[in-house]
């Protein structure tokens, strides 16, 4: 898919993907750093890749317009009982976006 | 010059604006704005017909692109494959018209296929991303604090205060739209409309039908969402002005 806005640094793109669609991640507890779209509610849980999706800029860099360095994104999976374990309904997920940087092989 | 003025009714009270609610962020917007302006990156008239032409979207380009999904397995099959590609055919282009995804302020589009036992339901948890080409400006509640955080923790709760009630075996899966991709539901075509055209189809896929917190259904072509009036006890005064009126009579 394309890139989102016109850069103004040279872009460098990321390299070959570190996860499939299947692999099980756990994501990352980083502190943050002035700036992060990673929800604390999926912060040390484990899901998996639901989607190989585009590179892009991450979040933490865009908001301070470093805007050159791509990273891969994913889609990853959640099942809502490992997010909240007293959910009532076992086949219930939950999906977000994320960085690579922010997951970890589970 | 003092902050405070008279009425020229002996009553004095500071100068403030008479709208409270305005957020930092509108300020902040404004203030950008008449910088941009200032230095002429754009006119005021620019930015009035920009503005106007956003609101103006609507989601009759989703209604169009799922009544054409369901009657056309190919194009379905591209929608699912490449969904901003496969916009341009329904006459929507993302890039439009500034060349990065105005207004949806990315470029990745992902449609979500329901199934017999899948349902989507999309959110974005962080502030209100969502796929304004095909749906235009979200609706009110879809940005409330409300919706974005209990969506997620308690999605058969919410949906079912939008009268949608699914059954266990029935996959709820939650998209949170929290990086660059928008996402749009698409749909089960409901039983009962077999041979219907694509213009009959697509008045049954509304808004809410995309963000997947109501099921298309036939005779369904709007979002209704009553307004439920409060039931509080009513304490009436000891002497309602009516009856003093009535008593000097």
């Amino acid at each position: 898919m394309a890139r989102s806005r016109s850069p103004k640094n040279p872009q460098r793109p990321a390299g070959k993907a570190r996860f499939k669609v299947g692999d099980r991640v756990r994501v990352k507890d980083l502190p943050n750093l002035f700036y992060s779209r990673t929800q604390m509610y999926v912060r040390g849980v484990v899901g998996t890749i639901a989607a190989c999706t585009y590179q892009d800029v991450i979040p933490e860099d865009e908001a301070f317009n470093r805007d050159g360095q791509l990273e891969q994104y994913y889609i990853v999976r959640f099942r809502q009982k490992d997010l909240w374990p007293e959910y009532p309904f076992d086949n219930d997920t939950v999906q977000t976006e994320s960085p690579e940087r922010w997951l970890e092989p589970a | 010059m003092s902050n405070a003025h008279s009425h020229g009714d002996g009553s004095e009270h500071p100068a403030a604006p008479m709208v409270e609610e305005i957020t930092d962020f509108e300020v902040l917007e404004i203030a950008v704005r008449e910088l941009a302006i200032e230095h002429g990156l754009f006119t005021a008239d620019d930015h009035r017909r920009f503005t106007e032409w956003a609101e103006s979207i609507g989601p009759a380009a989703g209604s169009r692109l799922v009544a054409k999904a369901w009657t056309d397995p190919a194009f379905k099959a591209r929608v699912l494959e490449d969904a901003v590609a496969a916009c341009k055919e329904i006459g929507i282009d993302w890039a439009e018209p500034t060349g990065f995804g105005t207004p949806s302020d990315y470029m990745n589009l992902r449609v979500l296929e329901d199934t017999p036992t899948l349902h989507h339901v999309i959110v974005c948890t962080l502030c209100s991303c969502y796929p304004r080409p095909l749906l235009g400006m979200s609706p009110e509640w879809y940005r409330t604090t409300n919706y974005r955080r209990r969506l997620v923790r308690w999605p058969r709760q919410v949906l079912a205060e939008f009268g949608l009630i699914l059954p266990p075996e029935v996959e709820v899966r939650v998209e949170d739209s929290n990086q660059k991709c928008r996402f749009m539901v698409l749909p089960m075509r409901p039983a009962g409309t077999e041979n219907w055209t694509e213009e009959q189809l697509a008045e049954i896929v509304t808004r809410d039908c995309m963000i997947g917190v109501a099921l298309p259904r036939p005779g369904r072509t709007a979002d209704i969402h009553p307004v439920q009036k409060a039931r509080r006890p009513v304490k009436r005064t000891s002497h309602p002005p009516e009856t003093a009126h009535e008593r000097k009579k």
